[in-house]
């Protein structure tokens, strides 16, 4: 089920009013079932992929109590093989065959193509490296295995993060289901306004910049300029964000609404100061987990508690550079079975790693100058990186990067007049949001008229843009992951 | 323990102000000027070519079917003359009642011999929009002969407005459309969508698809607010036009400049065209239309001397006719029209002349229509 559409909220408002009047075994059945109704409505033939999934991990924890090491790892590779083996055949499958296919007939073995139908499960990557971090987390010894099926089941299928996170942790929510929580009104404003906040994102900003961001990168390569490449590297990097924080201001609203806590999953990513900086700040769940399950384990580096995010940390440094890459890659590939993301992850590799060379050269450098600098020079970068994420090949990223090396290709414009304003007027808006919400807010507590005025007039412009701009239909970036 | 004393009142407030500022900017009971005549203002008339009461002339595929029934009715068998255009084939600068474009003059010339003149333009027309058209018409009309102007203005426009997009869905269209380039680009970006533009890729035959239609069409009955969503897109889309233009200064004698990646997605939809119409046999009359020449006009003048030479060429290397009308209509019958800005006042029509610039354009097509026929 999509967010942005009358049938999710329609669905939201019948859950969470049963939810706080059912008592609390019929609560979580409750929740379970609405999940999988949310799921279904996609396609209800999936639905046994995720119970399978599901229920493995759940199986495997059991059965890990009590147990020796050696047979605790063994099961642990059971939900691997499992859980990874499912993401193969659904994810990987058809694009490592086109590849081996590729690669045998260039050694001229003249193979056909193989014809290979499958479709991706919606949210598979997301549930399935919650799963992964269940077992990890119970194999590591932080968690104890949870007995009760429905419990645990309400963790990885709980609707609002279901299909795009955020990536979850057991520790972080099961014991918010297991604790019934009180009600109040406090819950249903606060979530209220991270949806309504949400579908603002989503349907007013992102669903109307998706279709300049199309015609961008559907124009000629050969007709784009340098400064194109640009605006095109930004206005996308501005859909995908407003997209995907859309995406997770609605889950986590949805589930506050039954007074759920989630994690925050992005805080202002393009006013990083430092590509550090800005994993710690974009899809924040998903660059922790890839911290604590597969960069530290890479390096050689027990893992002791869930890590804050990020990828930073001292290690030998042969081993470092060389998880930080495979991290990185499996990252990429993590986002789709394309060599475009793994380009995407590679490039992220490689500037992390210029930035940990040049990081201590700069210290000597004044506070502001690091920031405002680390701020001048990480955004563009950041937004480089987005042109091979949207780019239709390998090829066409590398042609788009090359163009902004050549100077001549900065002395016309490609595209329509518009398009430059909006990408400019959306980069001020950011800047102008986090200075109204980080600075001048904080300073004028005092004038509760004008902040109550500001605050009723901007709820004013969201709902009536949300009224008229939702529209059901598009789906969220990070569904197709 | 429950607890309602924490209640947002702002929240509240906001949401309910939301609603009533709906009401308030947007009246919706009020006919909404349709956001692909904006430019026109209100001295250009939008007026679509009827013979007696037969629809010679449509816009989309919504009133198309108007014209298919008009061809099946007084025409079937004849040979068609299909005229593709933009808002100066519908629009009509200081109308006045009972004046006429120039498409219900040439359907009625073709008539006596036989044949059946049928017009379908829209305003801001690519080409690419022509070429989808011109592919869908292929499979439902036995189209001879194809007239078609290529305008510096519309090499400016991309993409295919959403009242064409159920073209896509008819699969000889996308078959022929496939055999090009700019066609399989076409396919990918818009092949997806529905009518109103949404991308229905990611619902399509799922229980989500159904709902929503269901949900919306009882919020629509219920609630004359839902229903008039389009409308209210279209005003609001055009407030954010009007205010672009008041804040750049940008006015109809503004220079527009040619949009390399534009040009050449239209050069290519132009070039398919030419293509389909040898496969096809159509003959093909290109034009270069008439424009307001008494002033400077609003194009960079080497790019637009560029484009004219680069079409003429594309013309005579794939055999189909051309003429340049630019020069067709005189000053005395162009006009002003409303500020396209906040506060502005009349601005000169450099696209859309009077009736007797229609009666001038449709002469001269035909004239040059039956000279084409004799050439070998």
């Amino acid at each position: 089920m999509i967010f942005n559409s009358l049938t999710y909220l329609l669905l939201l408002f019948f859950v969470v009013t049963l939810y706080w009047v059912l008592p609390y075994k019929a609560r979580l059945l409750l929740i379970f079932s609405a999940s999988l109704t949310f799921y279904g409505f996609w396609r209800i033939e999936f639905l046994p992929v995720l119970l399978v999934s599901t229920f493995v991990d759940w199986w495997v924890t059991q059965k890990m109590r009590g147990q020796s090491e050696r047979n605790r790892f063994n099961l642990l590779l059971i939900s691997f093989t499992v859980n990874l083996g499912l993401l193969f055949y659904f994810k990987y499958l058809i694009f490592f065959a086109d590849n081996a296919v590729g690669l045998a007939n260039l050694l001229g073995a003249e193979i056909d193509p193989i014809a290979l139908k499958i479709i991706l499960p919606l949210g598979i990557s997301f549930y399935t490296f919650q799963t992964i971090s269940y077992t990890t987390d119970v194999y590591r010894r932080f968690i104890e295995p949870e007995r009760d099926f429905f419990l645990y089941a309400c963790y990885v299928t709980f609707f609002p993060q279901l299909v795009a996170g955020p990536v979850l942790r057991a520790g972080e929510v099961i014991h918010q289901f297991a604790n019934r929580a009180a009600f109040s009104t406090e819950h249903l404003f606060v979530g209220a306004r991270r949806i309504l906040y949400g579908l603002f994102l989503k349907v007013v900003l992102a669903d109307n910049i998706a279709p300049l961001v199309d015609a961008g990168y559907s124009m000629p390569l050969e007709t784009m300029s340098a400064l194109d490449v640009w605006t095109l590297a930004f206005l996308f990097g501005f859909q995908i964000y407003f997209d995907f924080s859309a995406y997770s201001h609605i889950a986590i609203g949805s589930a506050r609404l039954m007074g759920i806590n989630f994690p925050e999953n992005f805080n202002f990513p393009y006013l990083a100061s430092s590509p550090k900086d800005f994993w710690r700040r974009w899809h924040i769940s998903l660059s922790s987990w890839i911290r604590d399950y597969l960069y530290l384990p890479l390096a050689g580096v027990k893992v002791h508690d869930r890590s804050s995010g990020g990828l930073s940390v001292a290690t030998a440094e042969r081993k470092h550079t060389k998880s930080l890459f495979l991290s990185w890659a499996i990252m990429g590939l993590w986002h789709g079975a394309n060599w475009t993301f793994l380009l995407w992850g590679i490039f992220h590799a490689v500037v992390i790693s210029v930035y940990r060379f040049t990081e201590p050269r700069t210290r000597s450098l004044g506070k502001q100058i690091r920031w405002w600098g680390g701020i001048a020079i990480t955004l563009p970068v950041m937004m480089l990186a987005w042109v091979p994420f949207r780019a239709e090949s390998i090829v066409d990223a590398f042609v788009m990067w090359e163009k902004i090396f050549e100077p001549s290709a900065y002395l016309w414009l490609g595209m329509r007049e518009n398009i430059y304003l909006i990408t400019a007027l959306i980069l001020f808006g950011v800047f102008f949001t986090y200075a109204v919400k980080e600075k001048i807010m904080p300073k004028v507590q005092t004038f509760r008229f004008g902040i109550a005025l500001a605050d009723i007039s901007a709820v004013a412009v969201m709902t009536a843009l949300v009224i008229v701009f939702l529209q059901p239909i598009n789906q969220f970036i990070y569904f197709q992951f | 323990m429950l607890t309602f004393k924490k209640i947002d009142i702002r929240l509240f407030l906001g949401v309910l102000l939301g609603i009533v500022l709906l009401y308030k900017f947007f009246p919706i009971e009020q006919s909404a000027k349709r956001f692909e005549d904006l430019a026109l203002g209100k001295e250009t008339t939008t007026t679509f070519g009827k013979v007696s009461d037969l629809t010679v002339h449509c816009e989309g595929l919504s009133d198309l079917v108007e014209c298919l029934q008009g061809y099946e009715k007084t025409g079937s068998g004849q040979s068609v003359i299909l005229w593709l255009g933009n808002s100066q084939v519908h629009a009509i600068n200081q109308f006045e009642p009972g004046e006429e474009t120039a498409v219900p003059e040439l359907h009625r010339k073709f008539q006596v011999t036989g044949e059946y003149f049928l017009t379908l333009s829209q305003a801001n027309a690519s080409l690419q929009e022509h070429y989808l058209l011109f592919a869908y018409l292929l499979n439902r009309l036995p189209i001879k002969e194809l007239v078609l102007p290529v305008v510096f203005d519309d090499m400016r426009e991309d993409g295919i407005r959403t009242s064409l997009i159920d073209a896509f869905k008819d699969q000889k269209t996308a078959d022929s459309l496939r055999s090009s380039e700019i066609g399989r680009i076409l396919i990918a970006n818009h092949g997806d969508q529905d009518a109103a533009g949404n991308d229905m890729n990611a619902l399509q035959d799922t229980f989500q698809e159904h709902s929503e239609k269901v949900l919306n069409s009882i919020l629509e009955e219920a609630w004359s607010l839902w229903a008039a969503r389009p409308t209210l897109r279209g005003e609001l889309l055009g407030s954010l036009y009007l205010l672009r233009n008041w804040a750049f200064g940008i006015n109809a004698s503004s220079t527009r400049k040619m949009i390399p990646g534009r040009y050449a997605k239209n050069r290519d939809a132009f070039l398919a065209i030419l293509n389909l119409a040898v496969q096809r046999q159509v003959k093909v009359l290109v034009y270069i239309p008439p424009l307001r020449n008494d002033v400077k006009v609003p194009y960079d003048i080497h790019e637009y001397a560029s484009f004219k030479s680069e079409m003429t060429s594309i013309v005579q290397e794939n055999k189909a006719f051309f003429v340049d009308l630019e020069n067709l209509v005189p000053a005395k019958l162009w006009g002003t029209k409303n500020s396209t800005t906040i506060g502005g006042g009349q601005e000169l029509d450099f696209m859309h002349f009077q009736a007797g610039g229609h009666r001038l354009l449709a002469r001269a097509l035909y004239n040059e229509l039956k000279k084409q026929r004799l050439s070998p």
